[in-house]
C-alpha cells in the first residue's frame, strides 16, 4: 500500500518512528491558510514550523486547503495510505477525520507514561494519582 | 500545487519568503531568538541546568527550559524530555520539572475529552464576569497600556513568540481581571502571537487564570511582580498603581463583595 507522511504543525520531529516506518514514503505538510487566517497565527510562530521542516529530509511543503490538497497528492502519488501523528487539537483531528473518507489512516499516539485517558478535572488530582508513573524511568 | 521552496538559506531568507508566500502576515521586523527544528530543542536541552529549576521556575530571569516551543511543535518529545530529566539524581528540581511536564499531558487529556469545548467556559466563573468585553483594546494589543511592566511583556510576547510562563500569567490576569476582558478574547490573541500556541495549554491556562477551570482567579500585586519580575521589568510609575494593593484590597477592587479570597496565595504555581 503506498503512503504518504504527513506532518501537522504538533507533530514536526524528523526521528519520529514513523519516519522510520515508511522510510520511501513522500513526506508532507501543508500551511492550511484558513487556518492561519482565521486564528491569525504570527509570522513567528511560521517561521518556527518552516525552520523545523527544513530538518526533515525531502520534506513537501505545500500552502492551501489541507483536505483538499491532500486528496490531490494522493491521486498524484496512487497513495491509498496517509501516515501521521494523533494530536488532540480539534481542528487537525477534524481534517484527520475527513481524510478516512479517502485513505486508510495511520495516526501514532502520543506517547505518556500513564495511559489512564480519564481526564481529572485538576491537576493536583491527576498528580497525586500518577506521580509515581511520571518520577519512573 | 507547487511546493513551496526548501532551498532556503538563512534564517533571514525564510522570513523574506514568507512574507511573500503569506503576504496577509503582519510583518514582525525581526528574527524570534528561538530558531526552530529539533536540534535546537536538543541543544536547549543539554544546556538547561535542571538543578537550578525548582528554586528559579518562578523568577522571569531564574532558570526554565524554554523548551516549549520545541516540545509544542513536537520537535521533541515529552517522553524523551522526562527519560533526560529522570537521568539526573533524585531531588526536588527534577520533581518540579517533571511534574510541569505532566502539565502539558494534562491539559492534553482535559482537551482531548473536552474536544472544542475548552474554547468556552469549562465551569462557571468564581467571579463576576458577564460584563467582561469580548474585543481586545487597542492598547493592549499595541503594547501600549500606559504601565510599562505590561507593555514589557506584551512587546518581548510580539518581538520573540515567547514569554515566561509567570509572565503569560501576569498577563492574562491583568487582561481578564485588571482590564476586565473575557478570558476567551486574550487568550484567542496569545495563542496568535506565540511560537508554541498550543490550543490545550494555553485556553486551559487563560481558564485557569479567570476561575472558571480552577477554584478561584488568579491574581498578582505589586510585591508578588517586583519579586518575580523586577530584574527584568522597568519600574512602574507609582501613581495610581492599579497592583500596589494587597489581596484582600484588590479582590475587593476587582471583584466587590461577591468573593472572599484564600488568605494566602501561591507564587504563580497553578496549585
Amino acid at each position: 500500500m503506498t503512503a504518504l507522511i504527513w506532518f501537522n504543525e504538533d507533530g514536526l520531529n524528523p526521528a519520529h518512528p514513523m519516519v522510520q516506518d515508511y522510510p520511501t514514503a513522500p513526506r508532507i505538510y501543508i500551511f492550511d491558510r484558513p487556518y492561519l487566517q482565521q486564528w491569525q497565527i504570527s509570522k513567528h510562530r511560521i517561521q518556527f514550523i518552516y525552520e523545523s521542516l527544513l530538518e526533515i529530509a525531502d520534506i513537501q511543503i505545500y500552502q492551501g486547503n489541507t483536505v483538499p490538497l491532500l486528496r490531490q497528492l494522493l491521486e498524484q502519488h496512487q497513495a491509498t495510505e496517509i501516515v501521521t501523528t494523533e494530536t488532540p487539537n480539534h481542528i487537525i483531528k477534524a481534517w484527520q477525520h475527513d481524510l478516512q473518507s479517502y485513505a486508510n489512516l495511520v495516526a501514532y499516539p502520543e506517547v505518556y507514561p500513564v495511559n489512564d485517558h480519564s481526564s481529572p478535572r485538576r491537576f493536583s488530582r491527576y498528580w497525586h494519582q500518577h506521580d509515581r508513573a511520571w518520577l519512573t524511568p | 500545487m507547487q511546493p513551496l521552496r526548501t532551498n532556503l538559506e538563512s534564517r533571514n531568507a525564510i522570513a523574506d519568503y514568507i512574507q511573500t508566500e503569506f503576504p496577509f502576515l503582519e510583518n514582525t521586523g525581526c528574527l524570534s531568538p528561538h530558531v526552530g527544528g529539533r536540534k535546537a530543542g536538543l541543544e536547549r536541552l543539554q544546556h538547561f541546568p535542571l538543578e537550578k529549576y525548582a528554586r528559579q521556575r518562578n523568577f522571569l530571569d531564574g532558570a526554565v527550559s524554554q523548551l516549549s516551543p520545541y516540545l509544542s511543535r513536537g520537535c521533541i518529545t515529552l517522553e524523551e524530555v522526562r527519560q533526560w530529566a529522570l537521568q539526573h539524581q533524585a531531588s526536588h528540581s527534577v520533581e518540579k520539572f517533571v511534574s510541569e511536564l505532566a502539565w502539558r499531558a494534562f491539559f492534553h487529556l482535559v482537551y482531548q475529552d473536552e474536544g472544542d469545548r475548552i474554547l468556552q467556559d469549562l465551569e462557571p466563573p468564581k467571579v463576576p464576569m458577564r460584563q467582561h468585553q469580548t474585543t481586545l483594546p487597542d492598547d493592549i494589543d499595541r503594547g501600549e497600556t500606559g504601565i510599562p511592566s505590561m507593555d514589557t511583556f506584551i512587546r518581548m510576547l510580539k518581538e520573540t513568540g515567547y514569554l515566561h510562563n509567570h509572565a503569560r500569567m501576569y498577563l492574562a490576569s491583568y487582561i481578564v481581571h485588571f482590564r476586565q476582558v473575557h478570558w476567551r478574547t486574550g487568550a484567542d490573541w496569545m495563542y496568535a502571537l506565540l511560537i508554541d500556541g498550543d490550543l490545550a495549554s494555553n485556553h486551559l491556562s487563560w481558564q485557569w487564570v479567570a476561575s472558571t477551570f480552577s477554584h478561584k482567579p488568579y491574581i498578582f500585586n505589586r510585591e508578588n511582580l517586583e519579586r518575580y519580575a523586577g530584574s527584568v521589568l522597568p519600574g512602574d510609575p507609582r501613581k495610581d498603581d492599579p497592583f500596589n494593593y494587597s489581596y484582600e484590597e484588590l479582590a475587593d477592587r476587582l471583584f466587590g463583595n461577591d468573593y472572599t479570597p484564600a488568605s494566602s496565595r501561591a507564587s504563580g504555581n497553578y496549585r
